[in-house]
């Protein structure tokens, strides 16, 4: 489990803190999306999860983030790695080699996994993620969608408990966005993987994530189910966040009606409250 | 012109080799380049230079990469051929030393840079660097730092050629036939590239952390670099130019 | 205002990214290109920006064939915003970043009349003149650019995903930007995006492109309701249109009903009808 405990971060050199004051649990086997306005605090609070703040990244950090019990200022990054992997905004940066199957290689070599072992989890990481085909191929002849599919896979190989993702669907078009999302709540359902995933398409978290939270101004301000955080679109509104047209329509539903309605949070939904309405 | 950086695959035995062997190949080149002055050597160096391309399947790229080299080649040539003044004079102010000079100057120089132009082409940057790391035990700091800049090379002049297209999009006229105008053009892009540049490499530096960089030794690496026929052929050339180059110099 | 006619693009003797390309859009059309990535969209855009020239076929904007216009010329007539905005700005100051665009167009000597543009533009949009550009959110940049490329009044703007990164309040108010624009002063307006729900906000026209050709060309509300033309392309309809298309066969009339108030409307009005 990860457990963030009132932390606050300030870059160097910044003249506001990035995070105010963040206080969050995430369970074990949770798939968390995370939301919210540019300027927020999303990105700095994915690179808490990892350790890679405050690592690599230097800066004030007050508070504590603990994963799996421990802390991630106390441990080295080498050791947490092995807990969290973490897919960061810019995934080009993100690959060291430039061949697909010399990039799965590299952190299980690292890790000094042994030799008969390292066959089994390439073959595992290629087949969880869908891309057994692409393993000789070279990075650069690969389109956005498979380059996110190989730093997930190599990350995957190493086995981590949790994955954290910032922004993975970014550069991607809808059906590749959907894929990544498709092959996150698989590894999320079968193998128990905790997914954290900063995400501005909040269609796509209302369809694959179970929890959301909601970041303003450095502080997370809405934390709970999809559905409990949708109950309060006006809310959400003020915030600057996007809401789907499902839950629009369900909560307008309730006010033209003058009756409670139940929130919709995707399009099935959505479809099933007006044939109960219309009777 | 971003396709010239990008690995060609294939299985020919230049791929094969050992990556250490096409280095050495590479120098024992260099070297036999500049212990002879005769032309004619040096022109069976560069001919040596395109059947290399030829073994190892890209031709083409091999052509155009000598076509590339050409280029600068004329302008060497030209300003070597102004420079010698020893010899006897031909017309205005070139002797005939000059020309020689020149000419060997010029072949060195494409006899030197087309074969590690072609060993990059056939080569993936991972495997020089780790096949550096376990035979010639290079620090793999260092040689993460190799491979990082040669792939970057690619995507720095993709997002060059990016920055250029939306400057052009703009009204900015690149396709200016003056080359001062068009440094002069260029040069202000050059500084946001750079800062992006940096972040990036810094990006995949932490990337790398995170994924246990600092545990890595030299027998980290899962492929194994060892030396077959091929490389002993690689090895009886390299000495065999060397050779060659030092009897008729 | 753009006429491709069988356009055709290939890179170097290899293989066309985009083929037998032709349509014509009018000026003051809000035009949106659809298609999963590699379909050929930025490709097409490219094409009409100038910025590639037809390898078969003619592309003509304002009746000028873009193969044999010059840079300058083409960039008056315009305009064109990139997914990545970094890319387009490169002055130190949102002021001269905003007069970089004018001068390159209008000319150098031109100081006044850029001035006062400049002017105006900043003050519209409620820029700092001295403030550095790469200090600014990456919204804050993508509107800096934006105004840097519509202050030489383009007839045509091209926008390569504009939203992408943006957050929702960003989008908003760059989307409504476009809008106005599109409305007010008739810029005929061409854009890829990949948020189908923006596009059927705020395009009216949509071509569809799958693997360099073109699919389908029509009105956004009917594009959006033909489910095979969407599956072959990739595409989702936006949740609305799903929702609509799915209570349609319940009652007439819903799969009209493309926007949320008149989908309400049409669900309280059944209640009453049955009720």
């Amino acid at each position: 489990m990860i457990d963030i405990r009132s932390l606050t971060f300030r870059y160097d050199g910044a003249e506001e803190d990035a995070l105010r004051d963040v206080t969050l649990e995430i369970p074990d086997g949770a798939f968390l999306g995370i939301i919210g306005p540019a300027g927020a605090g999303k990105t700095t609070l994915a690179l808490s999860v990892g350790g890679i703040i405050p690592h690599e990244i230097r800066g004030d950090f007050y508070g504590a983030v603990k994963v799996d019990g421990l802390d991630t200022a106390d441990n080295k990054l080498t050791d947490l790695s092995r807990l969290v992997g973490t897919v960061f905004q810019d995934v080009e940066s993100q690959i060291v080699s430039s061949v697909v199957e010399d990039e799965i290689l590299y952190g299980l070599e690292n890790f000094g996994i042994p030799r008969d072992e390292i066959e089994e989890r390439m073959d595992f990481a290629l087949g969880q993620v869908g891309i057994a085909g692409l393993r000789h191929r070279t990075i650069s002849s690969l389109s956005g969608g498979q380059r996110q599919k190989v730093v997930i896979a190599s990350l995957v190989a190493l086995r981590p408990k949790i994955l954290v993702l910032d922004e993975p669907t970014g550069e991607l078009d809808p059906s590749s966005s959907r894929q990544i999302f498709s092959l996150l709540r698989s590894l999320n359902r079968e193998y128990g993987m905790t997914v954290v995933v900063v995400e501005q398409k909040i269609m796509l978290l209302c369809e694959f994530a179970e929890r959301l939270a909601v970041m303003s101004e450095g502080r997370v301000v809405r934390d709970g189910t999809v559905r409990e955080v949708l109950g309060d679109i006006a809310g959400l509104e003020a915030i600057g966040v996007n809401c789907p047209r499902s839950a629009l329509f369900s909560s307008l539903l309730s006010e033209k009606l003058g009756r409670e309605v139940p929130v919709a949070v995707n399009a099935d939904e959505a479809v099933e409250t007006a044939r109960r309405i219309i009777g | 012109m971003t396709d010239l950086f990008q690995v060609v695959p294939g299985n020919s035995p230049l791929h094969r080799m050992n990556p250490v062997t096409k280095i050495v190949l590479t120098l024992a080149v260099s070297v036999a380049a500049f212990l002879t002055d005769n032309l004619f050597v040096l022109l069976f160096l560069l001919a040596f230079d395109l059947m290399i391309g030829v073994v190892g399947g890209v031709t083409r790229k091999a052509f155009s990469i000598f076509k590339g080299l050409l280029k600068v080649s004329v302008f060497l040539f030209i300003l070597q051929a102004l420079f010698v003044r020893r010899g006897n004079r031909l017309f205005w102010i070139v002797t005939d030393e000059g020309l020689l000079t020149a000419a060997a100057v010029v072949l060195r120089l494409l006899v030197v840079c087309l074969p590690l132009a072609l060993i990059m082409t056939v080569t993936q940057p991972s495997d020089i660097a780790n096949s550096l790391v376990q035979v010639l035990h290079l620090p793999y700091a260092y040689a993460f730092t190799l491979t990082t800049a040669i792939r970057f090379i690619p995507q720095f002049m993709e997002e060059m050629s990016g920055i250029m297209e939306a400057q052009t999009a703009r009204g900015v006229e690149f396709d200016t036939k003056n080359a001062a105008k068009k440094l002069g053009m260029l040069l202000p892009l050059c500084v946001p590239l750079l800062i992006s540049s940096v972040r990036r490499t810094g990006a995949t530096a932490t990337a790398a952390k995170a994924r246990g960089f600092e545990l890595r030794t030299r027998q980290s690496g899962y492929k194994r670099y060892g030396f077959g026929a091929v490389d002993l052929m690689g090895f009886l050339v390299s000495a065999a130019l060397i050779a060659g180059a030092a009897l008729i110099r | 205002m753009i006429t491709a006619e069988h356009v055709g693009y290939a890179y170097r003797g290899n293989v066309r990214t985009v083929s037998d390309l032709s349509f014509h859009i009018e000026k003051g059309e809000f035009v949106a290109l659809l298609g999963e990535n590699g379909a050929g969209k930025t490709t097409a855009v490219k094409l009409i920006a100038g910025l590639l020239r037809p390898t078969e076929g003619r592309m003509t904007v304002n009746g000028l064939d873009t193969a044999k216009t010059r840079v300058s010329e083409r960039a008056k007539q315009v305009g064109f915003l990139f997914q990545n905005p970094d890319r387009q700005i490169c002055e130190n100051t949102v002021r001269d970043e905003i007069a970089f665009g004018l001068r390159a167009v209008w000319g150098k000597k031109e100081t006044e009349r850029i001035r006062e543009r400049t002017d105006e533009l900043l003050e519209v949009f409620g820029f700092r003149g001295d403030e550095d550009p790469f200090s600014l959110s990456r919204g804050q940049r993508q509107q800096v650019a934006l105004t840097s490329t519509l202050a030489p009044r383009p007839a045509v703007l091209l926008l390569d995903e504009p939203t992408t990164g943006l957050d929702y309040r960003e989008c908003t108010r760059i989307m409504e930007f476009i809008r106005r624009l599109n409305e007010t002063e008739g810029t005929t307006v061409v854009m890829v995006c990949h948020d189908m729900e923006i596009v059927l906000d705020y395009a009216r026209r949509a071509l569809v492109m799958a693997g360099g050709h073109l699919l389908d060309d029509g009105p956004v509300k009917e594009i959006f309701r033909d489910a095979p033309l969407l599956e072959k392309a990739s595409l989702l309809p936006p949740q609305i249109v799903q929702i609509a298309g799915r209570l349609g066969g319940e009652f007439a009339g819903a799969d009209d009903a493309q926007t949320l108030s008149s989908l309400i409307a049409e669900t309280a009005k059944k209640k009453g009808e049955r009720a």
